[in-house]
């Protein structure tokens, strides 16, 4: 593919990620996210061009939750817009895309949501199939266990074999000054710990956390001006598929295999192996092994790293947790990521999904270097 | 935009207060199918699908996309839902257009709908925040002192909103898919119940049920097509803060800038003179002057005095909402998109018993939030 335009990650702010802030609303949480995204990159609201936010009502527990977001993302005079029920590496994307269409140079992808107002296993039932699967109870933590289940009757993975890779990240969260679980566990703890739906054990499953991010985007020629070390996005790609859980092989993610090797195609990567480290957005470690077989990836290699930010288990604030990927890669790159960086890595792969048993994949592959000349 | 982009396919459902034949996805792929089947396309030919509804309450499904994707025909696809308010069937095609005019996609199957009947949408719409007195009831006791603040403004006499009621009816009853198709006289509207001062029964639109579905295509594309596409010549969403000291909440800086700078791409300099039909958001009547004078159309003060010549009626200078606009149909996730399809509709010569003479160049708007959201666009019967 040729004619694409350079686009970077150029700056990147969050929150630590919490279980419950008591004491600030979503807008609030927002508001420090973007002026630290922004301070970062030296310039004011007024030099972007773009603006982008990712939240769901359903998770604000209100209609139009984002509508309070346009006041603390600097919305005055009017800027730009857009909003999407999607997590905020969706919204990046819209932003890459807009970024290739000519119609804006800088862009501003804030994303936000006060998880702990409710009880996210009782909403994310809501976003079943309301005519037979909604009203079957099933929740994400058990359409999760079913996923893990097919695959590990597919694949004779063992319970030990998933504490091992639910271990690997928790080692790697303590390093990870923003997770919200900052405390190493090794397999054997975690394969002690209790079944919340077999064959899902409480240590194989984030707690709920919530936060707020801001991602800013640049186009070459603005993208050096905002940072001395932009993370160049080489290529992207997003798939969806059916939602209904009979519809489709559990134990393997159709969707996240094509995306990546659109994505691999357009950045001219030939393999994933070839990147330095991969963020997946697996919130089990069954959905990481699923994923890693969809990209290519042994789970056990040295390289590349996988999720050296500790991954969705040490943290996993929803509608933000593929944006964080995205931002770890930026991190990674940028020589942002004290304690915890990738020696010499050059080129990253960031993942993100939405929906239930990893319904819709979105891989990005980033690096050190501008892709196209 | 990097590249031409075009309109080559509309569908839309007939729209009615109760769909009770069909479920959700039902509903969604009705409007697809008759998409795809104007511009003579499959499943197959769609690169990527773009779809945008209002919020999730109403119907009580979180993120329904996720559930829609078969029958969107999503499988293996791209999909983005985008959520604006109520501009989001407008802003979710100008993200369609975006993903064509980027030379990433070539066709872009873009989709909006709401089934109001599934919830209630008064109370989905009045939710009660901490630390916000709890005294909006629905979108028309939030809009009521907006169009009171422009009667006290403008001196707008009290026969205006009547006399747009009683003209989208007219309107509808030309238009197949409107709900609401029976005349109605001023009269009628003024005898109507105030719902919210100044806001009478008859001045209010539907709660509604409905999809519309449009195919955006890439210029060489679009040539291999059956018909004549619209062209987009310009597209833009604006959006803007509402705490903001001093800001006009009854013709918004965001709308004003959003109208300026389609206008300005598509090389308009004189509004009511180049655009030949408009398809305008007047979810309440009195909306219609309010959004005349914030669209351009005239001097602030003036858009009342357009109603009350007859001059945006159907045959006159500026027809306003051919289609009966959001007043006859309003299924809310919809109903901005409809604006935009029933434009396209318009400059293609293709909008059956309510199309506009000689329509070349249209006009497709919308507005959401606290009137802080706007997603217009301009089609164009020429590239």
């Amino acid at each position: 593919m040729t004619g694409l335009r350079n686009v970077a990650v150029v700056g990147f702010a969050q929150l630590p990620i919490v279980a419950r802030d008591e004491h600030r609303m979503a807008t609030e949480m927002l508001y420090p996210a973007v002026r630290q995204a922004l301070a970062d990159c030296g310039v004011e609201r007024g030099a972007i061009d773009y603006q982008i936010a990712g939240s769901t009502d359903y998770m604000d527990g209100r209609p139009f939750g984002f509508v309070a977001a346009l006041d603390v993302m600097g919305s005055w005079p009017a800027r730009q817009d857009l909003h999407l029920e999607m997590d905020a590496a969706f919204c990046a994307y819209y932003a890459w895309v807009r970024m290739q269409a000519g119609d804006c140079d800088t862009a501003l992808v804030a994303a936000h949501g006060k998880v702990s107002e409710g009880e996210p296993n009782r909403v994310l039932n809501l976003q079943l199939d309301p005519y037979y699967q909604a009203p079957l109870g099933l929740d994400p933590t058990s359409t999760a266990a079913l996923q893990a289940s097919a695959y590990m009757a597919r694949t004779g993975t063992s319970d030990r074999q998933l504490a091992e890779v639910a271990a690997r990240n928790r080692a790697a969260g303590a390093h990870n000054a923003e997770a919200q679980v900052r405390t190493a566990a090794s397999a054997d703890e975690l394969q002690r710990t209790p079944w919340l739906v077999e064959p899902l054990r409480s240590g194989y499953v984030p707690p709920v956390g919530e936060t707020a991010t801001c991602l800013i985007l640049a186009a070459e020629g603005k993208a050096e001006k905002l940072c001395d070390r932009p993370v160049w996005i080489h290529g992207v790609d997003h798939r969806t598929e059916m939602q209904t859980l009979g519809s489709r092989d559990l134990s393997r993610s159709a969707s996240a295999r094509l995306a990546a090797e659109k994505a691999f195609a357009m950045a001219g990567l030939a393999q994933a192996t070839d990147a330095d480290f991969v963020e997946l957005s697996s919130a089990t470690p069954a959905e990481e092994l699923i994923l890693c077989e969809a990209l290519g990836l042994d789970a056990r290699a040295a390289r590349p790293v996988l999720n050296p930010s500790g991954g969705p288990l040490c943290g996993h604030p929803i509608m933000m947790t593929g944006g964080i990927r995205l931002g770890e890669a930026f991190r990674q790159l940028a020589g942002r990521a004290a304690g915890r960086g990738v020696a010499g890595a050059r080129r990253g792969i960031a993942h993100a999904t939405q929906g239930h048993c990893l319904q819709h994949n979105i891989v990005w592959v980033v690096g050190s270097e501008p892709r196209w000349s | 935009m990097r590249r031409p982009v075009a309109v080559v396919g509309v569908g839309q459902t007939h729209h009615t207060s109760r769909r009770s034949d069909v479920s959700i996805p039902g509903l969604v792929r009705e409007a697809v199918d008759r998409a795809l089947l104007d511009a003579g396309l499959e499943h197959k030919d769609i690169d990527a699908v773009v779809v945008g509804k209002a919020p999730d309450m109403l119907e009580g499904v979180a993120q329904p996309e996720q559930f829609l994707a078969g029958a969107l025909g999503a499988n293996l696809k791209p999909l983005l839902r985008v959520h604006t308010a109520g501009s989001v069937g407008a802003s979710t095609a100008l993200t369609a257009v975006t993903h064509v005019a980027s030379g990433l996609y070539e066709r872009v199957l873009t989709v909006a709908f709401e089934k109001q009947s599934e919830g209630n949408v008064m109370w989905a719409l009045s939710p009660n925040m901490p630390f916000t007195a709890p005294l909006v009831a629905g979108a028309g006791g939030f809009f009521a002192p907006y169009c009171r603040a422009y009667i006290m403004k403008t001196k707008c006499p009290p026969h205006i909103g009547p006399m747009t009621a009683a003209n989208a009816r007219a309107n509808a009853g030309r238009n197949e898919y409107a709900h609401l198709r029976e005349p109605i006289s001023v009269e009628d509207v003024m005898n109507s119940p105030v719902l919210w001062d100044p806001i009478r029964y008859l001045e209010t639109c539907p709660s509604s049920d409905g999809a519309i579905a449009m195919i955006i295509s890439s210029e060489e594309k679009a040539k291999q097509g059956p018909r004549k596409p619209a062209w987009v010549k310009s597209g833009y969403s604006y959006a803007e803060a509402m705490w903001v000291p001093g800001r006009d909440q009854v013709s918004p800086a965001a709308g004003r800038i959003c109208a300026k700078a389609v206008y300005d791409k598509a090389g308009i300099t004189d509004p009511w003179k180049q655009i030949d039909t408009a398809e305008i958001y007047v979810p309440f009547a009195w909306f219609e002057a309010m959004w005349l004078e914030n669209l351009g159309f005239c001097d602030v003060g003036e858009g009342w005095k357009i109603i009350d010549r007859g001059e945006q009626k159907f045959g006159a200078h500026l027809p306003i909402n051919p289609s009966g606009g959001v007043l006859c149909s309003n299924p809310i996730g919809a109903s901005g998109m409809l604006r935009l399809g029933e434009a396209a509709l318009q400059v293609m010569g293709r909008a059956g018993a309510h199309q506009v003479e000689g329509a070349k160049i249209a006009l497709g708007h919308a507005y959401g939030g606290g009137a802080q959201y706007f997603a217009m666009w301009i089609v164009s019967s020429e590239k």
